[in-house]
């Protein structure tokens, strides 16, 4: 069937209308961030084209009806929360994938429970901490409360990628390394993690980008101190401006600036594995 | 100590300690528990402890700001005789299935084409990749970006009044329940693009050839072996929408215009009042639906061979 | 010394090695041989301390191996997929366990540089300290794991099928090489392998290993003329089996007769076994000519097909019409006669 041109041809282009309806809103959110201001608003026509709304972000402007975003310090701890949670959903899910590596009794069990981190939805984790909280009577904030249900919910994705990783992983070479009178923990440092640091690193990129980017969880769990999405969905309620579009598109520019370090490193450790697979296919 | 078994054993044995069943050692015994221990616990403490405590807390007795854990059935039966509550779990049931058809209609034909259609792996994984990119902007400001693309002077209506296919803008657009599925559709649609086009993926287009050769047609080759091999994979996305739509609540906040309320928006609006009871009954029944939905998907997939 | 006592591990239901005992003398070259499924990379893989035996002990030395974990049994252990570290050079591999065993680790690079370079010379890979693993050939790689394992002076050298994943030339290179670093090293080196060959040809003993229970232990030659077993016999893919009934005037009153295919002479149909012969009448199939062999293919009435080998070094081939029947003989005492003939189905 694959090979029809009419079929292939008509598919081809629903792909082509199917992608640009995913960036549709960010294509307009784009334009309609260099709206003027103060006057404009986030709606077209475009009056005329400007980056008074990125200079408001930066509160290079002189003072108007529109108050700056109050996202300075939300965007820090953001920025804190995430590489926490980065750090600790990693570790742990480095340490569960590799228990995971023995059948154990009770496996398919533990495999629920963590997998069931990323089912819930985050609206009940988050609601369900806060009772806890309020119940026990500690107060609840990004860096304590929502930092635990953050890494309850990017844990169960850097298990599953770290998973993956080690089952492909050859434990051969592990014994190997054994038999050379190496112990368990120095074989791990000094050839396991090397081999698997492409997975670790994808799992930390998970980890990472879905805590920044967290908001239901992350609602309930946070105190008076407010982390990025937080800062965001409290301009939902008021009216919104244009200055708001600016903002997305810069922490759009930010994520893939993020990702380009994730693809330099990755392309570090993968180019002398691909130099290698290149040669056995000449050999 | 056990004498020699058979014949096999050759040259003399000097060796006078007695032989003794293997004991492993500690680390060995425990090892596993020991690697599984952190991850295992925090999952209890932070997932499993506050869920029970939602169940727990539903039963308590909702005073004006306040409860008290003096168990009770008030809040339960306050949920089920009020047709807001009810109105919100129909509501909630209902958009998760319109978007769900939707994310299965409009997705699959781009698996299919990214899967199947595009031969080379490099090029299948940049298309995927485009994909996912518009998830590096925060997901909020992707579901505001909706209200000028829908609103009556929006995108939308401008590019259809541009081409004269309609002389006025329609303005059932925005803050409708059409705008939150759109919404909704847009934004998971991906989830189950991806696991499908997997699936596609793996497909040995030996089989096909096979199909085509014995002289079935494409739509037979598609029905008969594409679509039943890649059932795990929208089984896998179909999870990963209903998780996240039954969940949702704002986007329905941010394109609703508070029009659409969702089991979500419920348990924010609650906890807003500190109605913590009654945003505890809802959390519940939302578990439960979750449960429903993710039961029987599962019997359709086992999810820890496929992920 | 490696001693191996009343050794028993099961998997599930399943017995991979059923009270397997063995005593390895110092400095011998033993071959492990068996089918796949036989125990015995278990065996191997219980020696080294990958898996732990469910009953029985290892000594080695007169000490206790059993308690002891992997890196401090100093047994060294080449796998069958060489397991290369791929992030490192050939150099980096070998002085790997040099520079990080718990034991005495050598911290100087000089003298790290000196006995890497000391190996690599060993296994003939003097130049190649520098190349990366995946720009190795199949045999190249082999010596690498050879000299990682070899250059932190185990007390013994496992061998899991270590010539498996090399082709048929470099194979039997490596059988020269095998033996010749053995003699320089004076180690013991147990070498398990799935094929009778490469058992005979490398071990100073070779012990046949069938469902988890030692069958054999014996010199090459004496495992080849006097298999101990019906197993071991067919193990071997030397031998042709009868029941009683495939034979004319039944030699033994039950039981299998065994016999090596070369041992056996095809007469004309008619001919009259003398007292000490056994004869049996067959019908020819066909012929497999390979250069200094060729292989006879008979047919009993039972169905059973009997192949006969006539080395042409010192027989000459016999002119056979196909679908004629012929007389089978050779000398009763050099058949083997085993009981149980419900093992010979």
């Amino acid at each position: 069937m694959e090979n029809q041109p009419a079929l292939r041809g008509a598919l081809g282009l629903y792909t082509v209308i199917f992608i640009t309806f995913l960036y549709a809103p960010f294509i307009v959110l784009a334009i309609l961030s260099f709206q003027s201001g103060p006057e404009g608003g986030p709606q077209f026509p475009i009056i005329h084209w400007s980056i008074y709304w990125y200079k408001h972000l930066f509160g290079l402007t002189p003072p108007s009806r529109v108050a700056p975003l109050p996202i300075g310090d939300a965007l820090i701890r953001s920025l804190i929360l995430a590489f926490a949670t980065m750090v600790t959903s990693t570790l742990l899910g480095t340490l569960t994938a590799q228990a995971f590596r023995r059948r154990f009794t009770g496996s398919g069990l533990v495999f629920y429970l963590v997998v069931l981190g990323m089912m819930v939805p985050g609206v009940l984790v988050g609601l369900g901490v806060a009772l806890v909280s309020t119940y026990l009577g500690v107060d609840r904030s990004w860096w304590g409360t929502t930092f635990l249900v953050h890494v309850v919910y990017t844990f169960p994705f850097a298990f599953l990628v770290m998973l993956a990783v080690l089952n492909r992983f050859d434990r051969s070479v592990e014994e190997a390394a054994w038999a050379l009178g190496v112990p368990p923990a120095r074989t791990f440092r000094k050839i396991t993690f090397p081999l698997i640091f492409p997975g670790v690193l994808s799992a930390m990129l998970f980890a990472f980008t879905l805590s920044y980017d967290e908001f239901p969880r992350t609602l309930f769990a946070a105190g008076g101190d407010l982390t990025l999405p937080l800062a965001i969905y409290g301009t939902f309620s008021v009216e919104i401006h244009p200055n708001i579009f600016a903002f997305g598109v810069l922490t759009t520019l930010f994520s893939f600036a993020i990702l380009a370090v994730y693809g330099l490193l990755m392309a570090m450790s993968v180019r002398r594995a691909r130099r290698v697979a290149i040669q056995e296919e000449i050999a | 100590m056990r004498a020699p078994s058979d014949g096999t054993t050759l040259g003399s044995v000097s060796v006078t300690s007695p032989s003794v069943p293997a004991r492993p050692r500690w680390t060995d015994r425990y090892g596993t528990w020991l690697l599984l221990a952190p991850g295992t616990l925090w999952m209890l403490l932070f997932l499993a402890v506050p869920m029970l405590m939602m169940v727990y807390v539903s039963f308590w007795t909702q005073k004006t700001f306040s409860i008290e854990p003096k168990l009770t059935l008030q809040s339960w039966i306050n949920f089920f005789s009020s047709s807001t509550y009810v109105g919100a779990l129909v509501t909630t049931v209902e958009i998760w299935a319109i978007v769900l058809f939707f994310t299965f209609i409009l997705g699959y034909p781009t698996a299919l084409y990214i899967g199947l259609f595009i031969r080379n792996k490099t090029t299948q994984t940049i298309v995927l990749v485009l994909c996912v990119v518009p998830f590096w902007t925060s997901f909020l400001i992707r579901v505001l970006a909706w209200r000028p693309m829908l609103g009556k002077e929006g995108a939308v209506n401008l590019l259809l009044l541009k081409l004269g296919l309609i002389s006025h803008p329609i303005d059932v657009l925005l803050f409708t329940e059409v705008s939150v599925i759109i919404g909704m559709v847009q934004i998971y649609v991906v989830f189950m693009v991806g696991p499908v086009a997997v699936m596609l993926g793996r497909i040995d287009r030996s089989l096909i050839e096979a199909a085509r050769d014995l002289g079935a047609g494409s739509w037979r080759i598609f029905r008969t072996i594409v679509f039943p091999l890649t059932l795990p994979g929208v089984a896998v996305g179909a999870i990963f929408v209903s998780v996240m739509v039954l969940g949702e609540f704002a986007t329905s906040a941010a394109l609703s215009g508070q029009k659409v309320n969702l089991l979500g928006n419920i348990i924010v609006t609650e906890v807003g009042s500190l109605k913590w009871a009654f945003a505890a009954v809802a959390g519940v029944v939302l578990t439960a639906v979750m449960g429903i939905v993710i039961a029987a998907l599962l019997r359709a997939v086992n999810l820890r061979e496929e992920l | 010394m490696l001693e191996i006592r009343g050794v028993r591990k099961s998997y599930g239901a399943k017995r991979a090695l059923d009270d397997v005992s063995l005593s390895v003398r110092p400095g011998e070259y033993l071959s492990l041989l068996g089918p796949s499924g036989s125990g015995k990379s278990t065996l191997l893989r219980i020696i080294a301390g990958f898996e732990r035996a469910d009953a029985g002990e290892i000594y080695l030395d007169g000490k206790p191996l059993t308690a002891k974990p992997v890196h401090e049994r100093g047994v060294g252990f080449v796998s069958q997929g060489f397991a290369l570290f791929p992030h490192l050079t050939v150099f980096d591999n070998v002085a790997f366990g040099l520079r990080f065993r718990q034991r005495n680790p050598v911290g100087a690079p000089a003298e790290v540089k000196r006995r890497v370079d000391e190996m690599l010379e060993l296994v003939g890979l003097g130049e190649l300290g520098g190349r990366q693993i995946a720009q190795l050939s199949g045999g190249q790689k082999q010596r690498v794991a050879l000299a990682r394992t070899l250059v932190v002076d185990p007390h013994i050298c496992l061998l899991d099928e270590p010539l498996g994943a090399l082709d048929a030339n470099l194979r039997r290179r490596m059988t020269i090489e095998l033996r010749r670093i053995h003699q320089r090293l004076g180690i013991i080196f147990i070498h398990v392998t799935g094929n009778e060959i490469e058992a005979l040809a490398m071990g100073e003993r070779v012990v046949v290993l069938d469902q988890g229970r030692v069958l054999q232990t014996d010199a090459p030659d004496t495992v080849y003329n006097r298999p101990a077993s019906l197993q071991v016999a067919r193990f071997l893919n030397r031998y042709n089996t009868f029941d009683q009934r495939d034979l004319d005037g039944a030699a033994a009153a039950d039981g299998v007769s065994c016999i090596r295919r070369d041992l056996i002479e095809v007469r004309e149909a008619g001919y009259r076994a003398a007292a000490p012969e056994t004869l049996t009448t067959a019908t020819f199939v066909t012929a497999e000519y390979s250069g200094s062999i060729i292989v006879y293919f008979f047919s009993l009435p039972s169905g059973k097909v009997v192949e006969v080998e006539y080395h042409l070094s010192h027989k000459r081939p016999a002119e056979l019409r196909e679908g004629s029947a012929y007389a089978l003989v050779w000398r009763t005492d050099q058949a083997m006669v085993f009981g149980s003939p419900k093992i010979a189905a």
